[in-house]
């Protein structure tokens, strides 16, 4: 089952009210969004009527939205050797594997 | 009356907006990556529906009507035919939303 991965490149800004419904019905609010669709002829479509505006990948398996932001973060430029002890549990990305290099 | 095509008139103190008649060689390079950005959108999409089977009726026009950007003219990429000027053609850049709609046919023999 594939995807097409779909992000807006350009805002419909002062483009007709029908292109902008497209936009409104692939669920592509704001520019550089990204959706995912299944690949059909219906969605297909929809991306014809606003190929100007998009940019379009196909893809396995769609991500969900706390994947797509894991995406954007950029590496955080530490590691901590030693957690200290909370009660939350141990801090996201913190930990390193054991003989692991840091370049 | 807002944008870039106000009319003011200098004489009555108002400002004076030019643009040049023709594209710059960055515009010509920008309008070429924009076409074939929309060629690669196309060709992706006929290759996910192909693998399934399936196609539309949209993409079937426009691969057999509209030519990709290797086989236009380059009058045809940075021009567009206009019926009331000299020589029937002015700068595509006088196209409103030019960068985001697809011009890439005119009228055969201008």
């Amino acid at each position: 089952m594939s995807w097409f991965r779909i992000t807006l490149q350009r805002s419909a800004i002062g483009l007709p009210q029908r292109t902008r419904g497209v936009l409104m019905a692939l669920g592509l609010r704001r520019r550089t969004q990204t959706v995912f669709h299944p690949v059909s002829p219906q969605f297909a479509g929809m991306i014809m009527k606003v190929k100007e505006l998009v940019k379009v990948e196909e893809v396995d398996q769609p991500l969900t939205a706390a994947q797509l932001r894991e995406e954007r973060r950029p590496d955080p430029g530490f590691y901590l050797e030693k957690a200290a002890r909370r009660e939350g549990g141990p801090l996201a990305g913190a930990t390193e594997p054991e003989g692991s290099v840091r370049l | 009356m807002f944008g870039a095509f106000r009319i003011t008139s200098p004489l009555n103190g108002g400002l004076l907006w030019k643009t040049p008649w023709r594209l710059s060689k960055f515009q010509k390079y920008r309008q070429r990556q924009r076409l074939r950005a929309v060629d690669s959108v196309v060709a992706t999409v006929d290759r996910a529906l192909a693998k399934k089977g399936d196609t539309v009726e949209s993409l079937e026009r426009w691969k057999a009507e509209m030519p990709t950007e290797q086989e236009m003219l380059p009058k045809d990429k940075y021009t567009i035919f206009a019926r009331y000027e000299k020589r029937y053609r002015k700068s595509i850049h006088k196209l409103p939303k030019w960068t985001r709609v697809s011009q890439r046919l005119n009228p055969p023999g201008y």
